[in-house]
């Protein structure tokens, strides 16, 4: 299942993993490193197609610091904080109730219901982006969080109530029968064994929610328009609006806009990891 | 006073019977252990008191109260599983106040309980660890102090010994009577194990494809079984069962022949109408036969396997055209225990005797005992 290591005589194969792996790991960080690099430079290097080369000199703190000054990054920071927690919060919550009773308890529909939950998966979103955006219309949300924050909270639920489901109904089926037999009522089980038992899963959910939400950019812009409003995915494309040239700006914009999900992963990668293996190796 | 009755219960899972009509009355303080093989309905019978599964119909009723559809926190039982079921994030003590936590009564109140639970366990210096810190016997005697922290009316037990070792297992065995000596409470009890049957219960229920086959003190099942099913069930190694023919009958008792049998008579139930000629089931428990010069032998075999477990000799004999029906190896070999180490070996052919008193006989039709009632006492 998993790559067994190379015996230690294979000195070629030992290599040529080596430069596979290295020349992997470029590609894939490539543009991470282009816009980081992009990000230091002064505006002059840019126009003047040093883009490569050593810089002439450092616009380090002055590209971070315009960003928030002579931009709105701020504000759209703000905004995509204001969108981004309560749609996690929100999913969160809605997908552990389905899970748990999909998981738990029979009754007539449930596979039927757990169904639309996995097919909706399958659906791609943007079909629905003009019904979505007439409803929003209609219901006078359109241009404001609340549109951006409900439609999240939609359209994730489906995938994180079928990740949440398979986690409690891999949980010990006595440990259920006990809590009813000591009579603790369905909430109470919920509450009191359910969740600080399917923490790791919570936090890994958690994060991977934050991730989408948070660089979402199609529903940022199908459902926002105005500055007060627009998350930073869309904020960094008025951005080049603006800017049409200062490319050392809008590559500092975008690494600032990295890094919630990042520094988002690193403080729970533990649980990311323990979130994504468990039902692998408990029963 | 009764403590827990079961009316008439049926199970069905579709066109499936689980339990065909299960009567059962419990008296207060009795402690009754529900024995069978896999499959038997036993677990879903405990889970059905408990409230865990729905009856199909019939009626149950705890301390008199009708709890048939009564949710299980509020039928005054407590279950303790064969898993344990301890919630891994929970202390020792959190675990075992979690029922009275959930019913929200005072905290001082739960503390008293869990403690009182704990020294009646000796556990109460453990009350700070989490069940993974716990060794199994230590888990299990958790998953007991919360049944005890509830002060059930009825305590139920599903196979809670099947996850320890041996050594472990003997141990709270007797812990398990010790404990029900001193709570007194009313305990249904469900295992495979017949060793945990016949220690602990006051009364057995032997059940079989989800019918009750017979309910008794642990002696009176193992010296008078109703039927070839509880024969065989209780009893190890296994009852020998052989193929006879009735070749009289006479005052009440039955002459058996079979070939290779010296002639046994057997005495009968007064209920059992037996005919000369009629084929019956004959039963002698392992250790009813012993050893013997062959001219008074009731039959002779070749021995074909010795197991010497110190304190006893098992052999299995080839009696010739005398073969088992059911038998231990499953081989048509008789099987004999012998209660001292022989010095009997492989390949010796030797006589074994059989006293008449210990012979039971079984209807071929119905597969009820017909052979008189023996004595529970033998000394």
């Amino acid at each position: 299942m998993f790559p067994r290591p190379f015996p230690e005589t294979a000195i070629w194969r030992r290599r040529l993993y080596v430069v596979l792996v290295t020349g992997i790991l470029i590609v894939w960080l490539a543009p991470l490193f282009a816009i980081i690099l992009t990000s230091f430079r002064s505006t002059q290097d840019v126009m003047g197609g040093n883009l490569w080369g050593w810089p002439t000199q450092f616009g380090l703190v002055d590209n971070y610091t315009a960003v928030f000054t002579q931009t709105p990054m701020a504000r759209y920071f703000l905004n995509s904080l204001t969108i981004t927690i309560p749609s996690v919060m929100g999913v969160l919550i809605l997908s552990t109730l389905a899970g748990f009773v999909l998981a738990r308890y029979r009754f007539r529909g449930n596979m039927l219901v757990f169904a639309l939950f996995v097919g909706g998966n399958f659906l791609p979103h943007q079909i629905m982006m003009i019904p979505v955006r007439d409803l929003m219309v209609r219901l006078n949300l359109y241009d404001t969080m609340a549109a951006l924050i409900i439609f999240h909270i939609a359209f994730q639920t489906g995938f994180a109530t079928l990740f949440m489901r398979n986690f409690i109904a891999a949980l010990p089926g006595e440990l259920f029968q006990a809590a009813r037999a000591e009579g603790a009522t369905p909430f109470q089980t919920l509450v009191h064994v359910v969740v600080p038992l399917v923490r790791p899963a919570l936090a890994a959910l958690a994060i991977l929610l934050f991730t989408f939400i948070w660089n979402d950019y199609f529903w940022a812009v199908v459902l926002t328009i105005s500055d007060t409003v627009k998350p930073v995915t869309a904020g960094l494309a008025n951005l080049r609006g603006e800017w049409v040239s200062a490319w050392n700006l809008i590559s500092a914009g975008t690494t600032v806009v990295a890094l919630p999900p990042v520094a988002m992963f690193f403080l729970m990668q533990k649980h990311f990891i323990t979130g994504l293996t468990m039902g692998a190796v408990k029963g | 006073m009764t403590s827990l009755e079961l009316r008439q219960i049926q199970k069905n899972y579709g066109s499936y019977h689980a339990l065909r009509g299960i009567d059962l009355s419990v008296e207060q303080g009795e402690f009754i252990v529900t024995v069978g093989p896999s499959g038997c309905g036993k677990s879903t019978l405990l889970k059905i008191i408990a409230g865990l599964e729905t009856v199909s119909t019939g009626k149950i009723l705890i301390n008199g109260r009708d709890v048939t559809t009564t949710e299980p926190g509020e039928r005054g039982i407590a279950m303790v599983f064969q898993s344990y079921a301890l919630y891994p994030h929970m202390t020792v003590a959190e675990n075992m106040g979690f029922g009275l936590r959930m019913a929200h009564r005072p905290k001082a109140e739960i503390d008293a309980a869990v403690l009182r639970a704990a020294k009646i366990l000796r556990i109460a210096d453990q009350l700070d660890k989490r069940p993974k810190q716990l060794s199994g016997g230590q888990r299990q005697r958790v998953a007991i102090g919360r049944a005890i922290t509830r002060s059930p009316d009825v305590f139920l037990f599903d196979e809670p010994l099947s996850n320890l070792d041996a050594a472990l297992r003997t141990q709270m065995r007797v812990e398990l009577s010790d404990l029900h000596a001193r709570l007194g409470a009313t305990m249904v009890y469900v295992t495979h194990d017949q060793t945990e049957a016949m220690t602990m219960a006051s009364r057995i229920v032997v059940l079989n494809r989800g019918s009750v086959e017979q309910v008794g003190a642990p002696l009176e099942l193992y010296r008078n079984p109703a039927n070839l099913f509880v024969a065989g069930f209780l009893g190890a190694p296994r009852m020998n069962f052989f193929e006879v023919t009735v070749a009289a009958v006479s005052g009440g008792a039955a002459t058996l022949s079979a070939a290779g049998l010296s002639p046994l008579t057997v005495e009968l139930t007064e209920a059992a109408s037996v005919q000369v000629g009629d084929r019956v089931t004959m039963g002698i428990r392992p250790e009813s036969i012993s050893l013997a010069a062959e001219e008074t032998a009731s039959f002779a075999g070749r021995v074909r396997l010795v197991e010497r477990l110190g304190r006893e000799t098992i052999l299995y004999a080839d009696a010739g055209p005398l073969q088992c029906v059911s038998s231990e190896s499953g081989s048509g070999n008789v099987t004999v225990q012998i209660g001292h180490a022989s010095a009997v070996a492989a390949d010796a052919t030797v006589g074994f005797k059989v006293e008449p008193r210990d012979v039971y006989l079984f209807s071929s039709v119905d597969e009820r005992t017909i052979s008189a009632r023996k004595s529970t006492i033998t000394d």
